[in-house]
């Protein structure tokens, strides 16, 4: 196959994914509009807890949620693609993409593209509906753009971990066992309250959380200047999950084709 | 194609202590239907899968259209049409998304592509139906795009592998049809799986019979038949020249047990003897009344290498007879 004929077969794939999602709203209408419903809950709960510490930077606790809940809902739309693939394999489609000559990395890639773009038209669509909500990115469109790259790279992480799964045991089932796991990654981290204004054991895991160390720079960002220190700590750490996550599903992948 | 389109030597699949296919040996013919025969579990979809590359054998060699299935195996995929067992079809996508796909992963160009897509879906009947997606689709539908994608590319080697599984008298019917006309109208190689006996003597020119991993009989159907015994031919006649019939008769082969108006005996070489058999009857005086050769079954070959007989095979026989009345196919008798 040549390099053109490559990129078409990736297209296609990824093209596929897409039309999967727009056929199937109900796999993604509860994961995107869970996290503006959250938002909106905790901003009209926790609005007095902007006077405590780690809140300094503002007043509007819509505001400090934004990178949160962006992330939120990238991360639930991340292993959807994962799940169709573990469908795939169950109902055999997967089969029929490996008795193709197509080159087997595409069959993986075209997927994690599909992720990718979904992320990408969530991240927008989420992103134009807080600030309907008032909300306001002091950072200005490189604070977006990082934001954007950061939650691209985030859903690549998730996608590829969950393909990962999905490869090892073709199970739609397991896939969406992590659902709940997901969930509690993001509670268990800064992205919902400052670190500042946690205690004991649960202050402990949230700093050793890495989705912390993403949400903290993004959320400095969307509330007063943007400065490439925090854009640098927000892509190298979400860049070293992504570097995981994809070497974890091409061994799955590998591990896969060992037996064709 | 210069080389053979199947050619195995010694293939085997193990999987721990199981084995699943043990040590086959296959040599298709360039344009034949190949009719691959056998129970549920008996190792047919393990050989598919090894033959298309799906599944590495653990010992043996094997190659499809040339190219040696484990080494060559990119080159095998550019070659070959599959249909998998349950029709593998995204359920989301439409008809035409399908072929595009297909057409897409074996390198071909847009143009190239839309205008296989639009060829084949009208072939296999499903112009109509082409910007639906398959989940709206019925069993036979589905089967007859499944079979329309696999030859987007037009492959020198079709593997369909149980594609009438689970489909109504009917649908069966059609793509056997469809199956016929592929072959007749292009060459196409088919290395046709199936559990039914009738679908394997309707399609196959030759065909191989698994069981337990190993093949307990190859050859064409009628050899095979004549393999396991000589034909009955079956005799009816006023019942005052039962005597004298049965006499002439005798000469011809040995008596079998029949009903009581029927005289039955075993014609050995079959249909060549028909002519001598009536002039014999006819030179006697004795008016025939009915005239029946019975070749033996595929079922009969079956239990003769196997020791049982393929469960499912009278269920197919009913279905097929109750298609054919539905759709119209009535013989002489029920005809009057």
């Amino acid at each position: 196959m040549t390099a053109r004929q490559t990129l078409a077969q990736a297209e296609e794939l990824s093209r596929r994914s897409i039309i999967a999602l727009f056929r199937q709203p109900q796999s993604w209408i509860p994961g995107f509009f869970f996290p503006i419903l959250l938002a909106l809950v905790y901003t009209s709960q926790f609005s007095g807890a902007t006077n405590l510490p780690g809140f300094e930077l503002t007043d509007s606790f819509l505001n400090f949620l934004l990178p949160a809940s962006l992330l939120q809902g990238i991360s639930f739309g991340a292993t959807i693609g994962a799940s169709d693939l573990a469908v795939d394999i169950e109902q055999g489609f997967f089969d029929r993409l490996l008795v193709s000559p197509a080159n087997r990395l595409v069959i993986l890639l075209g997927r994690m593209a599909g992720t990718m773009t979904w992320a990408t038209i969530q991240c927008c669509s989420l992103t134009l509906i807080f600030i309907a909500l008032g909300v306001r990115i002091h950072g200005g469109s490189l604070a977006f753009f990082t934001i954007l790259l950061v939650g691209v790279l985030l859903s690549l992480f998730l996608g590829s971990f969950a393909m990962g799964l999905a490869l090892a045991t073709g199970s739609e089932e397991v896939v969406q066992s992590l659902f709940p796991l997901i969930f509690a990654f993001l509670f268990l981290s800064s992205a919902f309250f400052p670190t500042e204004a946690m205690t004991g054991w649960y202050r402990q895991l949230a700093e050793l959380n890495p989705i912390t160390y993403i949400i903290d720079p993004l959320r400095r960002m969307v509330l007063s200047d943007f400065n490439w220190g925090d854009a640098g700590q927000a892509i190298s750490v979400v860049l070293l999950l992504a570097t995981l996550g994809i070497a974890f599903s091409l061994y799955r992948l590998r591990k896969k084709l060992a037996k064709t | 194609m210069d080389s053979k389109p199947i050619e195995a030597e010694g293939l085997v699949k193990r999987y721990g202590k199981l084995i699943a296919v043990d040590g086959i040996d296959l040599e298709l013919r360039s344009g034949e239907v190949f009719g691959f025969l056998g129970p549920n579990g008996a190792g047919k979809t393990t050989t598919v899968r090894m033959l298309t590359t799906l599944l590495k054998p653990t010992a043996g060699t094997a190659k499809v259209a040339g190219y040696d299935i484990v080494k060559e195996a990119d080159q095998v995929r550019r070659r070959i049409g599959v249909a998998l067992q349950e029709a593998s079809l995204d359920p989301l996508m439409k008809a035409t998304e399908l072929m595009r796909l297909q057409a897409v992963l074996h390198g071909m160009s847009k143009s190239v592509a839309i205008e296989r897509t639009k060829e084949l879906l009208e072939r296999v009947g499903l112009t109509e139906a082409a910007h639906r997606q398959v989940r709206t689709f019925s069993g036979g539908m589905k089967r007859r795009l499944d079979l329309a994608v696999s030859l987007v590319h037009e492959p020198e080697v079709l593997f369909l592998d149980e594609p009438t599984t689970g489909l109504d008298p009917t649908s069966r019917l059609n793509l056997w049809e469809e199956v016929r006309s592929l072959n007749r109208d292009k060459g196409t190689t088919i290395f046709l799986t199936t559990q039914y006996l009738e679908e394997a003597d309707e399609l196959a020119e030759r065909i191989a019979i698994i069981d337990g991993g190993k093949i307990v009989r190859e050859g064409n159907p009628s050899s095979l038949k004549a393999q396991v015994s000589d034909p009955t031919l079956r005799v009816v006649v006023e019942e005052e020249l039962q005597l004298k019939t049965t006499e002439i008769l005798k000469g011809f082969g040995e008596i079998r047990p029949s009903k009581d108006e029927v005289i039955a005996i075993g014609l050995a070489n079959g249909v060549t003897m028909m002519a001598e058999v009536v002039r014999s009857l006819d030179d006697a005086g004795i008016s025939v009344k009915r005239l029946e050769l019975d070749e033996p079954s595929l079922d009969d070959v079956f239990a003769d290498a196997t020791g049982y007989r393929l469960e499912g095979a009278e269920e197919i026989a009913d279905a097929q007879e109750a298609a054919e009345k539905e759709a119209g196919v009535f013989d002489d008798e029920s005809e009057k």
